[in-house]
């Protein structure tokens, strides 16, 4: 027995006694960092991949997912325990994306352990948006999420904070009114409109570029009347199958400058090098216009629009940023439910911790103990029959020492059990693994029944 | 009924409009909006009948001092925008030109005096005529300034991007240009008109047509400067912005114009607006 506490008691003072997994989350959003530099910092969808095993080359960790939208670029990342991933990450994007590190450094915020896992789930919740509530996220995350997965990127770790938080997600979604509440930035949009036009049963919406935001800010101006739509994109075959969608006209991508005099609302998600439109290319569309008014909405990230089109007369531009502000003043409303939606996550997040923090152990532990107790009682029974002539207390004797004869050679491993399950991360599981072979415990006892009755 | 009652009357309703439409303003809701109109419309009636009943105490229109143009312009742009208000909406202009009318019945009531003297030519009725076309087009050209100058700030709004509680109230800019185009136009059209009507009469009394003095040489200047507006509106597309700031101008100079020349110049209308 003294043998088996100085072991304990050695793994517990040993560098075992810390999780040995960390979870992390290393990020730029919407608060942290301005429309220039997420744009330089978004990566485009379809290098995604190819980006996350790089990462995954040049970043100590075991498993990454990363996330990319127009308002955030966040690495979720499992690390070793002793492993400070920080550096290794902002160098990691300054290289892909050529801004240098100590910018990186300077708009970062990076989220150990819990932390970081309160964040995902916020991040799908979409209470980290830019527009809280706003339904996008959800859907980004799932197809970001999907790619880490089919790349072996995310694996146990991940996979469950990820799966748990979709669900979290739904939680909120259903029990507060968040997503109800959500004005999205194309109602924000809309509304612009209406200050800028009287009527929009006679304007036309041009789509350039037929990103989500765009679709359903065009779905919107639809809904509320506006006359016809234009969608071009550098993929006609999308653009052909978004003009049905809403009863619109595809035009290709080359050629939609010419159709630009028509267009009072102009919606860019494309993702460019350098700006789509600037001011000298303005100057004939508006005199072609007789200077009626134009209304730019720049949804990309990277910019579609220059800046300076905002400076010319009659052209009112607004990047994704400004509409966000328009957005603020039904704010308050929702970070009342907001508030209610931190309390789910903040509840979902401690009991899903603690789920992690002693993944599958309870049911080992019980089965191993059961497992031997069972063969104890068994032989006991045997041994009993067989010395029929026992007196009670010789009896009770027996049942004492073979007890004892458990107790002593279990708890050894349950102690080893018990403090791995403090821990979170993958020896345990692994170990509980083990355990269930060596003692042929029935899996259904363990790993199935935990899923099924403890998960929270 | 006194003519002292009426303006009273016509002040307390003007007041009334006044603070509805400042109401209108912090909480935008129908009823405020009706009250609005409805006080100013029935402020305008009864403004309008103590200018009648003064103009039959003078004997012909009562525009014999500045309180009274005053109070006439001020009526005839009440009326004007209650008129436009039936076809746009227009709600929060309303705060603005209720305090107008209301200065216009005040200067009324405080200048309120006796008969005064008409010279015999003016005794004529072509006067009201010509007088009233002349201020309804001023009124018209006014409340083009107004709207442009709402349409300037919103402009500026919009274009910074802050998009305040304030700028929500506010006709979209599209509606502001409109009715900025449509007060012009029909403010040029009235000022045209008065002037054919002021030339036929001085055709008919002083046997010309037309008389060099400070007043019709503004007055020219004007027409030509909403002409050239008007023009380039209709065929460049002048708009927004460079209209706006356009129509304040010449506004600017209209008023200067109409105030210098009654204080400061001799002349028949000079003679005739003591």
């Amino acid at each position: 027995m003294s043998d088996g506490t100085a072991r304990v008691r050695q793994l517990r003072s040993g560098p075992s006694d810390e999780p040995q997994v960390e979870l992390w989350v290393f990020g730029l959003n919407h608060r942290t960092a301005p429309v220039e530099l997420r744009e330089k910092l978004a990566f485009p969808e379809e290098d995604l991949a190819d980006v996350l095993r790089r990462a995954l080359a040049a970043v100590p960790v075991d498993e990454a997912v990363l996330l990319s939208t127009c308002n955030r670029v966040e690495l979720v990342a499992v690390s070793a325990r002793d492993v400070d991933i920080v550096e290794h990450v902002t160098q990691f994007f300054a290289r892909e994306r050529n801004v240098t590190a100590s910018t990186i450094a300077a708009h970062c915020y990076v989220h150990r352990g819990k932390q970081a896992l309160q964040h995902v789930f916020r991040v799908a919740s979409s209470l980290d948006s830019m527009m809280v509530g706003e339904p996008q996220i959800l859907g980004q995350m799932k197809e970001q999420f999907r790619l880490a997965v089919e790349g072996a990127a995310a694996s146990r770790i991940l996979r469950r904070c990820f799966e748990r938080s979709f669900t979290v997600a739904k939680r909120v979604r259903s029990e507060t009114g968040v997503a109800g509440k959500a004005v999205s930035l194309s109602s924000a949009a809309v509304e612009l409109a209406r200050r800028i036009f009287d009527d929009l049963g006679d304007k036309t919406a041009m789509l350039i570029g037929a990103g989500k935001m765009s679709e359903l800010a065009a779905r919107h101006f639809v809904a509320q009347g506006i006359a016809s739509v234009i969608v071009t994109n550098r993929s006609f075959d999308r653009a052909v199958d978004l003009a049905r969608g809403f009863g619109g006209t595809p035009v290709p991508f080359e050629k939609y400058p010419q159709y630009l005099p028509l267009a009072d609302v102009v919606l860019g998600s494309v993702t460019t090098s350098g700006y789509l439109l600037g001011p000298s290319q303005l100057h004939d569309v508006l005199r072609a216009r007789r200077r009626k008014p134009m209304f730019f909405i720049d949804l990309g990230v990277p910019r579609n629009f220059d800046p300076a089109i905002n400076d010319l007369d009659d052209v009112y531009l607004y990047n994704i940023d400004d509409l966000a502000h328009v957005a603020d003043d039904h704010r308050a409303e929702r970070e009342k439910e907001a508030v209610q939606a931190e309390e789910i996550v903040r509840e979902e997040t401690d009991r899903f911790w603690r789920w992690i923090s002693r993944r599958d152990m309870t049911p080992t532990i019980v089965a191993l103990r059961g497992k031997l107790d069972g063969i104890r009682r068994t032989e006991l029974e045997r041994a009993l029959v067989a010395l029929r002539k026992l007196e009670p207390d010789e009896r009770r004797a027996l049942e004492a020492m073979t007890q004892a004869i458990v107790n002593k050679i279990l708890h050894p491993p349950l102690s080893v059990l018990k403090q791995l399950a403090l821990q979170d991360g993958a020896e345990a599981s692994e170990v509980a693994e083990l355990v269930h072979r060596l003692f042929a415990l029935e899996p259904a006892e363990a790993g199935e029944a935990a899923d099924a009755d403890d998960e929270p | 009924m006194s003519e002292a009652l009426l303006l009273w009357l016509a002040l307390l309703l003007y007041l009334v409009g006044t603070i509805c439409g400042g109401l209108s303003l912090v909480n935008p809701r129908e009823s405020t909006r009706r009250a609005t109109a409805i006080s100013l419309a029935v402020g305008f009636l009864l403004q309008g009948a103590g200018i009648v009943v003064r103009s039959f105490e003078v004997g012909t229109i009562a525009v014999g001092t500045l309180a009274e143009q005053g109070a006439l312009f001020a009526c005839l742009l009440v009326g004007v925008y209650l008129l436009a208000q039936l076809r746009y909406r227009l709600a929060v202009l309303g705060a603005v030109v209720g305090p107008i009318g209301f200065v216009g019945a005040l200067a009324a009531l405080v200048a309120h005096g006796g008969a005064q003297d008409v010279p015999p030519f003016l005794r004529s009725p072509w006067l009201p005529v010509h007088v009233t076309l002349a201020f309804l087009g001023n009124a018209a050209f006014a409340l083009a300034c107004l709207v442009s100058l709402v349409y300037l700030w919103e402009e500026r709004q919009l274009k910074s991007h802050s998009v305040g509680h304030f700028v929500r109230l506010l006709p979209p800019l599209e509606t502001l240009d409109d009715v900025n185009f449509k007060f012009l136009g029909w403010g040029f059209v009235l000022l045209t008109l008065s002037i054919v009507s002021g030339a036929l009469w001085a055709e008919l009394s002083f046997g010309r047509f037309w008389s060099w003095e400070p007043r019709t040489i503004w007055t020219t200047i004007i027409w030509l400067l909403y002409a050239v507006l008007l023009h380039g509106r209709v065929t460049v597309g002048w708009g927004g912005r460079r209209a706006a700031a356009l129509t304040i101008v010449g506004f600017g100079v209209l008023l200067v114009a109409f105030i210098g020349v009654n204080v400061l110049t001799p002349g028949r209308h000079a003679e005739s607006f003591g």
